[in-house]
């Protein structure tokens, strides 16, 4: 494997060029315009910024990684890579649409795998000729810094498909972890029904937002409070996120609380709009 | 309602958790009195509270003379009626709310008028046990997490009718011993285990839907999560019996389906692979450490 393409230079696209890089692959990054390579190839220098001046990343490294990166306009360039990997919106259409005019320029039994994290992997790989050569493969937010993949297997991908996926994830070190084709993978099925069930209970009075953090931060040696990764998260992407499972399973676990409906109207979604739910007045 | 500095504690049940709530009461300068109903269970206390005190001491946490001090201050009884000069009764008995409720019963004729009563349960209604008091409103619910004197949460708990100087009282008293407090409802679960256990048992769910495997699970939750232990793991270290008493008192009172125990749960209880005490749980392990229970 010497040449992986990416579909979309957007944050997640971005996140997965540069590991790619870092790794040693070269990399053809194909958007819809020049205005969005480069403001891929922006995010990136900036990520490396961030971390060189954390001193957590190497100066010298983003010369070597932007040297392996080339843009593009035209799908026909990536002819000849070694793995396709889709990031561009989170949209059934959307991705329905690059994925069958990619599947029409590389090989045959060229790997494409999606990162989406809430379509069904089995649905989207209808829409590519082959459909055996395709998976999921979903990464965290930010992929560099996230050691976890998770490699969706659908109905139709044969072993060396998902073989090939894992050795992929474990060459730019990250951990893949094999999982079902079913509505939230594994980590966002266990994740969307705890903080579903934060909000309502954060609603119900159990605690303030505070003391729930501290709760769980000292109880149980979580990382952040529940309300606090939900401003983190977006609370417009996790009502997306938890709305499309609802969709797909009718399971409870997954319906929207009032509160989060409410705050998403109110425009208040979180840390990207300045306020959200673990800054809301107390007590209400 | 007196405001007096908080002296002398009696903690009632000499297993982990009571043995541990003892130790915290006693680095935070208290004399306390830890008493159960035999002198085989009151031993078994002493000597947990012994060696964690010994271990202090031989790690450099602690130096001689406050070693001495400690197991000065320290005293041992299978007597309620040692309960008679406590500031602070804090009990830590069998979860059990008629059990619990006898307890404050009994406790009426023995404390002073102005003594706080404790009660460290995890899923029972602090106002249930407080109503077998005929002082409920000196009675505060405080839910300290296991290994007591390592952990730096508690839950203090208001029930119904609990006062609000008792509940100030309390939480300074446990702020005054380090700890971090944090107000919870009265409702089942309080904040931690309400969180906890129904995200393990959609796990064990998970596990059981075959969506991955307990290494991957573990694996998935560990690093995508930033959780300290996957949830199998800390299955284990619990114990499969405590997690299912847990859920099961949950979903008893919650009749919330992601309460309920998952079968598989039952089943590994029917096989005894009851965790790491076990040996066998989701993982083997090769010493059968009792932990956690």
């Amino acid at each position: 494997m010497q040449t992986i393409g990416v579909l979309g230079f957007g944050s997640m696209g971005a996140g997965i060029v540069d590991l790619c890089a870092r790794a040693g692959l070269s990399v053809l990054v194909l958007d819809q315009s020049q205005e969005r390579l480069d403001a891929g190839h922006r995010a990136i220098g900036e990520f490396h910024a961030s971390g060189a001046a954390r001193g957590l990343t190497d100066p010298a490294l983003l010369e070597q990684v932007t040297a392996r990166i080339t843009g593009t306009l035209d799908p026909a360039d990536l002819a000849g890579v070694d793995l396709v990997i889709e990031a561009v919106t989170e949209d059934e259409r959307i991705k329905a649409d690059v994925l069958t005019r990619i599947a029409a320029h590389v090989s045959d039994v060229c790997v494409i795998a999606s990162n989406t994290s809430g379509l069904s992997v089995t649905r989207l790989a209808t829409y590519v000729s082959h459909p055996e050569r395709f998976g999921g493969l979903h990464f965290f937010n930010p992929a560099q810094l996230m050691r976890l993949v998770e490699v969706v297997r659908p109905i139709q991908a044969d072993e060396s498909t998902v073989a090939t996926l894992v050795a992929f994830a474990e060459r730019i070190e990250r951990h893949p972890v094999v999982v079902k084709d079913r509505p939230g993978f594994l980590v966002n099925h266990l994740l969307i029904p705890y903080l579903n069930q934060a909000i309502q209970e954060y609603d119900d009075g159990l605690a303030t937002c505070a003391d729930l953090a501290t709760a769980v931060k000292l109880g149980l040696g979580y990382p952040m409070g529940p309300l606090q990764l939900l401003d983190r998260i977006g609370l417009d992407t996790h009502l997306h996120a938890t709305g499309v499972i609802h969709a797909d399973t009718a399971d409870p676990r997954f319906a929207a609380p009032v509160l989060l409906r409410e705050l998403v109207a109110a425009g208040r979604l979180g840390r990207k709009t300045g306020s959200g739910i673990s800054d809301l007045e107390e007590p209400r | 309602m007196s405001e007096e500095v908080i002296q002398n504690v009696a903690v009632i049940g000499a297993g982990t958790m009571g043995s541990g709530i003892a130790i915290t009461s006693l680095l935070g300068g208290h004399n306390v009195c830890l008493v159960d109903i035999d002198d085989q269970r009151v031993e078994l206390g002493k000597e947990q509270i012994n060696k964690f005190l010994a271990r202090s001491l031989s790690l450099g946490k602690m130096s001689d003379a406050d070693h001495a001090a400690a197991i000065s201050r320290v005293s041992y009884s299978t007597s309620l009626k040692s309960a008679r000069d406590a500031d602070v009764v804090i009990e830590a008995v069998f979860e059990d709310t008629e059990v619990k409720r006898a307890l404050f019963g009994e406790l009426d004729a023995i404390c002073r008028a102005d003594t706080l009563f404790h009660t460290n349960t995890s899923t029972l209604s602090v106002t249930a046990i407080a109503a077998g008091s005929t002082r409920p409103e000196r009675v505060v619910g405080t839910h300290y997490c296991n290994p007591a004197p390592l952990m730096k949460l508690v839950e203090v708990v208001p029930g119904r009718r609990s006062a609000d100087a008792a509940v100030r009282r309390s939480t300074a008293y446990i702020e005054s011993l380090g700890k971090s407090v944090v107000m919870a409802k009265d409702v089942p679960g309080f904040i931690v285990n309400r969180l906890l256990v129904p995200f393990e048992n959609d796990c064990i769910r998970a596990l059981e839907a075959g969506r991955a495997d307990v290494e991957t699970i573990d694996a998935a939750v560990t690093l995508a999560l930033g959780y300290p232990m996957g949830p199998f793991r800390l299955l284990d270290t619990v114990g499969l019996d405590i997690h299912y008493a847990v859920s099961m008192s949950l979903f008893t009172q919650l009749h919330n389906p992601r309460f309920a125990p998952p079968p598989l749960v039952t089943q590994m209880i029917a096989a005894g692979d009851l965790g790491r005490k076990a040996g066998r749980g989701f993982y083997t392990y090769e010493q059968k450490l009792a932990f956690g229970a």
